[in-house]
């Protein structure tokens, strides 16, 4: 972002921002009592906490009965995140170029066809995407719903890079042609180095959405042994034998660990990438 | 070989030329082979995971697919729910068809062969009585109790069981081995009549329009949709339009620290996952979270403030998804105003304008398109996704805020009573399939998709 | 290597771009396609690099037919106008991309990539980057990636269009000297008539995807065959007269002015004819008498150019050494050259 929204001098702004303080209070004060939660106690009926404690964090140490190992289900869910970027980002960086400046026959019905699924509900498809897995035998199976989850994905990443694509100068491709290049060359050694911000892009956010995905793995993956976060965390809180709010919420602080981790470093890319006709 | 001044006659001399236009070459060079190589892994994913779906999705609405007719074949079963249902249709057949037979067939008396019962015994059953058929047990066994050697009442009733050629819970792979055996009970039964006792013992799935009647017949799913279009038209008007367009004008008007931190802050809840986001807001509701205790030294009864009633649960699941969804409108509006030049706001100031008079003079008419965008954009969100009330309220109290891509999912994937409804559940998928293809059509007119298309430059 | 374009055509889709071209680039020898833009002339250079794929005719490289043969394979090299350097690869990278594609042993390639470096003088840039570049070094930069590879003919697209005007000076020695020194064919795709005829030993211009002339800049200049090639080459530009000839004289619109014609221009017949006069073959010596008003004055330190507007309403030119004794609205009666003056016909046609 520019410098270039300096305040007008013409208008006070202290009565907006303390106008969306206000607002945004509530906001702040859900998140400060989930962090401060899952290391405190407070007496009955006080908001303020009162003594420390690792107890809610127990989980880490104890398997809860009937549910998974917490430490199987961070690596079920760093599968499901990391699998789904990569097939995303594989995918996408080649039908996108192939899209944005290959010669294929029906080449602007396949872009409509993309913009039509970037647009189109896709979670409506759920049901039958359901019983397909388990048609094909793929249901309750990691591979299987991430597999779902990274073709899910794909019209919005194929659209953003084809969208990047077509920003690369042509120029840098009759360059390549012309020194000798083949196509697939030019694409790999010439233009890809070219759009890799938009590849930075798109895995930090296809990590972020496989890393938070509840209903897909809710439905396609229910399993203990291929269970990821959310619906671990989800279950435990439908349980109704070991209800703990802070402990949830220390799980759901775990959690989110390497989400606050991206939040902190890629702020400014996130605000790009959110605000770019993502799905919301 | 070194680059220096030559003749143009030098120039390639010591490389070999590679066979000019030679078709391999030509491929291998070309755009299209690397093009299909390119396409090929996409194409098999939406293929697999978006168009086989859909056509699925419009072919198992035609169904009455359930988790008891399961998803692939059946067979045909005489289970007592089928004689049940067959007793309207054709209540003499169904009551014979319940009743037990008595058949002396050879394979009974195979199976008694294997038995103590004695040899000579069977022998004069099979001269005897091949072939007959008995109404029912007391018949068969006075006719076993006449033959020669006086045969014991436990033997009786052994020979009588070797015989018996009930039809009831026999499973037939085929119609042709349901009506063989029909045909071999001695029952008489015209061939219409035979199709209708397959029909109605049919266990696998059938062909239908069944669920397109009950949903038009269905007070549930009227009130579900009424539902719907409450939620989505609150959420888009209050929070994804007009609250995130708040947000984008008043950052805009602040320094750009202050500004970065307050649309970071808003868009915190957009990536923060559901399930923790949803705990956070039941934290906040339930009878010991935070509004309850809050409210306590005011005399107000703690409660679960989510699921208490109706009206409180919809604030919420309003509150829940709009503040998720006003991050993405606040971005689009906010990158929307920044392109807006600084000198029409100097210009606007200097022809003596007030802040509300430049909003509505300046800012406002320029962001038609993103409104429009948005809107579009997340009417189709809202109307499909519904992880956030599932998390939060899971339609209740009593499907006050059941919406319709939730009752979908309640219908076909996941109840208390186990029974997975496919076929309806498909039903109401197919309803928001064919919206959102609508939808996303008509979205792709309004922001002119040709613009978008231009013809690859290098021509091969 | 000599390259012919044989009845050669290109449309895309409906559109005609060049119909039945064609044109001979002799071995060794720089030609300037010149034309305005949109004139057709870039895409007859992309279509003889392979980048378009011609629609009807041939492209021959010596006796290699290479119409279908793809780029990769053509062996030219090609400076385009933005330079299209590979942005993530320094220089030396970018120089020895098109042999490394080749499959090249490295030795070989680091090799040649400094004998080029030294034929184009960026020997010291080698390790930089090319956004770390001036546009007169980035120029150098896509010169030893073009002709790394020794290619059959060098194609040049507008490469001086993104340099200032000074630079633009150096670079047009420079490529002429690189193609002298190196002997290659290349071929020039100008707007510009200075760089063509400065750097060019033919002109080949072009209007509306023709072939109007081709001939050697001085050749052209003097001797162009339609209004539209006197039109532009020349700078300051020709101006011309409309008149109607007759008894081998041209009596110019609303005016009494008859200027007699030279021998050979002279029109069969009476009709419709528009004269050319350079400027610098207009002025106080010359043997045809022509009055009119001085409307504009412009200096340009060694010389003056004169606006003269005659009596018609008609516009004439005049270049000569700075002088202190006219200003606008003085009436002027100054003289063409009569056997300099160019007519045309009706078509535009010399006559």
């Amino acid at each position: 972002m520019a410098a270039s929204s300096a305040p007008s001098a013409n208008f006070r702004t202290w009565p907006i921002v303390l106008l969306l303080t206000l607002l945004s209070l509530p906001l702040v004060v859900m998140y400060i009592y989930l962090f401060v939660d899952t290391v405190t106690d407070s007496s009955t009926g006080s908001l303020i906490p009162d003594t420390f404690t690792l107890s809610h964090w127990d989980f880490l140490w104890h398997t809860k009965v009937g549910k998974p190992s917490v430490w199987v289900v961070l690596v079920n869910t760093l599968l499901f995140a990391t699998s789904t970027t990569t097939v995303v980002l594989l995918i996408s960086s080649m039908v996108g170029y192939a899209l944005s400046r290959l010669n294929v026959p029906g080449r602007s019905v396949l872009l409509a066809g993309v913009m039509v699924m970037h647009a189109f509900p896709s979670v409506t498809l759920l049901i039958a995407i359901f019983v397909v897995l388990q048609m094909v035998g793929l249901y309750n199976t990691l591979i299987g719903v991430i597999l779902v989850k990274a073709a899910l994905d794909l019209p919005l990443g194929i659209w953003l890079m084809k969208g990047f694509y077509d920003t690369v100068p042509w120029e840098i491709e009759m360059a390549g042609i012309t020194d000798g290049a083949s196509r697939f060359t030019v694409w790999r050694r010439l233009v890809l180095p070219q759009v890799f911000p938009a590849l930075a892009a798109l895995g930090l956010f296809a990590f972020l959405s496989g890393w938070s995905e509840f209903i897909l793995p809710r439905v396609l993956a229910p399993g203990n042994n291929v269970q990821v976060f959310s619906v671990y965390l989800a279950s435990l809180i439908a349980d109704d034998n070991n209800f703990d709010l802070s402990m949830f919420k220390a799980v759901g602080v775990f959690y989110a660990i390497p989400v606050i981790v991206l939040f902190v470093l890629f702020q400014r890319h996130l605000m790009n990438i959110y605000g770019g006709g993502t799905k919301g | 070989m070194t680059v220096t001044p030559t003749s143009p006659a030098d120039a390639g001399a010591g490389v070999v030329q590679p066979a000019l236009g030679s078709r391999t070459r030509r491929l291998l060079y070309g755009s299209r082979t690397l093009a299909w190589l390119l396409l090929l892994p996409g194409l098999v994913m939406v293929v697999l995971f978006f168009l086989a779906p859909v056509v699925l999705t419009a072919a198992f609405s035609f169904t009455n697919m359930s988790t008891a007719t399961g998803v692939s074949g059946g067979v045909y079963q005489v289970a007592p729910s089928s004689i049940s249902r067959l007793k309207t249709a054709l209540p003499d057949l169904a009551d014979e068809l319940s009743q037990p037979r008595y058949v002396i067939d050879q394979a009974g008396l195979d199976a008694l062969g294997q038995t103590s019962v004695p040899k000579p015994l069977l022998d004069e059953l099979a001269a005897k009585h091949m072939g007959e058929v008995f109404d029912n047990r007391r018949d068969a066994e006075r006719m076993i109790k006449t033959l020669g050697g006086r045969p014991s009442t436990a033997v009786v009733k052994q020979i009588s069981e070797a015989f018996n050629r009930s039809i009831v819970n026999a499973r037939f792979s085929s119609k042709t081995a349901l009506f063989e055996a029909i045909d071999g009970l001695g029952i008489k039964a015209t061939p219409e009549q035979k199709e209708t006792i397959a029909d109605n013992t049919w266990t696998g799935w059938v062909w239908t329009t069944g669920n397109f009647e009950r949903m038009f017949a269905s007070k549930d799913a009227l009130r579900t949709m009424l539902n719907t279009v409450f939620y989505v038209a609150m959420v888009l008007i209050i929070f994804n339009t007009a609250y995130a367009m708040f947000l984008a004008i008043a950052t805009h008007y602040m320094p750009d620290r202050t500004s970065g931190f307050f649309r970071s802050l808003w868009l915190l809840p957009r990536i923060t996952p559901p399930v923790i986001y949803v705990l956070m807001w039941k934290w906040v509701a339930w009878d010991n979270g935070f509004l309850s205790m809050l409210l306590a030294p005011f005399g107000v009864a703690p409660r679960n403030w989510l699921l208490d009633t109706g009206t409180n649960a919809w604030v919420f699941v309003i509150l829940i998804n709009g503040v998720v969804g006003a991050s993405m409108g606040m971005l689009v509006f906010a990158s929307a105003l920044k392109a807006i030049p600084q000198s029409q706001f100097w210009a606007s100031e200097v022809d003596g304008a007030s802040r509300w008079q430049q909003i509505v003079h300046i800012l406002l008419p320029q962001l038609r398109w993103p409104i429009l965008f948005i809107t579009c954009y997340q009417t189709l969100s809202l109307l499909a996704s519904y992880d956030y009330i599932l998390l939060a309220t899971n339609g209740g109290p009593g499907g006050s805020t059941e919406v319709w891509s939730l009752a979908a999912y309640h219908t076909a994937l996941f109840n208390y009573a186990g029974n997975l409804d496919y076929g309806y559940g498909a039903a109401m998928a197919l309803v928001l399939v064919i919206i959102g293809i609508t939808l996303a059509l008509l979205y792709l007119r309004v922001f002119n998709y040709r613009a978008l298309v231009s013809r690859p430059i290098i021509e091969h | 290597m000599r390259i012919l374009l044989d009845h050669f055509s290109k449309s895309f889709g409906a559109v005609k771009v060049i119909e039945d071209m064609n044109l001979e680039i002799r071995d060794g020898e720089m030609l300037a396609l010149l034309g305005p833009s949109g004139c057709g002339k870039s895409t007859t250079l992309f279509s003889i690099c392979g980048i378009h794929r011609v629609s009807g005719g041939r492209i021959l490289f010596g006796d290699n037919d290479v119409t279908n043969v793809p780029s990769q394979l053509r062996n030219v090299g090609v400076v385009f106008q933005s330079y299209a350097l590979y942005p993530h690869m320094t220089v030396r990278q970018n120089i020895a991309f098109p042999l490394q594609v080749k499959g090249l042993a490295a030795a070989d390639i680091k090799q040649q990539v400094s004998a080029i470096a030294a034929l184009v003088h960026i020997e010291e840039l080698l390790e930089r980057r090319p956004a770390q570049l001036s546009g007169g070094q980035q120029q150098r930069v896509a010169l030893a990636r073009a002709l790394i590879r020794k290619p059959d003919v060098l194609l040049l697209d507008e490469p001086l269009a993104n340099l200032d005007a000074k630079l633009r000076l150096e670079m047009r020695s420079e490529i002429r000297r690189l193609q002298l020194e190196t002997g290659i064919t290349a071929i020039l795709v100008t707007h510009d008539q200075v760089e063509a005829m400065s750097m060019c030993d033919r002109i080949a211009i072009m209007n509306a995807g023709e072939i109007i002339q081709i001939a050697t800049p001085s050749e052209m200049y003097h001797d162009p065959r339609t209004e539209f090639v006197a039109g532009f080459l020349g700078n300051p530009p020709i101006a011309f007269l409309k008149g109607t000839a007759q008894d081998g004289a041209v009596l110019l619109d609303k005016s009494d002015i008859r200027i007699p014609l030279p021998g050979r221009g002279r029109p069969a017949g009476a009709g419709r004819v528009t004269l050319g006069i350079r400027p610098e073959d207009f002025g106080p010596q010359g043997d045809v008498q022509i009055p009119g008003t001085i409307v504009f004055v412009e200096t340009q330190g060694r010389e003056n150019l004169y606006d003269v507007r005659l009596a018609d309403g008609g516009m004439l030119r005049s270049i000569q050494p700075v002088r202190g004794d006219l200003k606008v609205g003085d009436a002027v009666t100054w003289a063409a050259a009569g056997d300099k003056i160019m007519v045309f016909g009706e078509d535009g046609s010399r006559l």
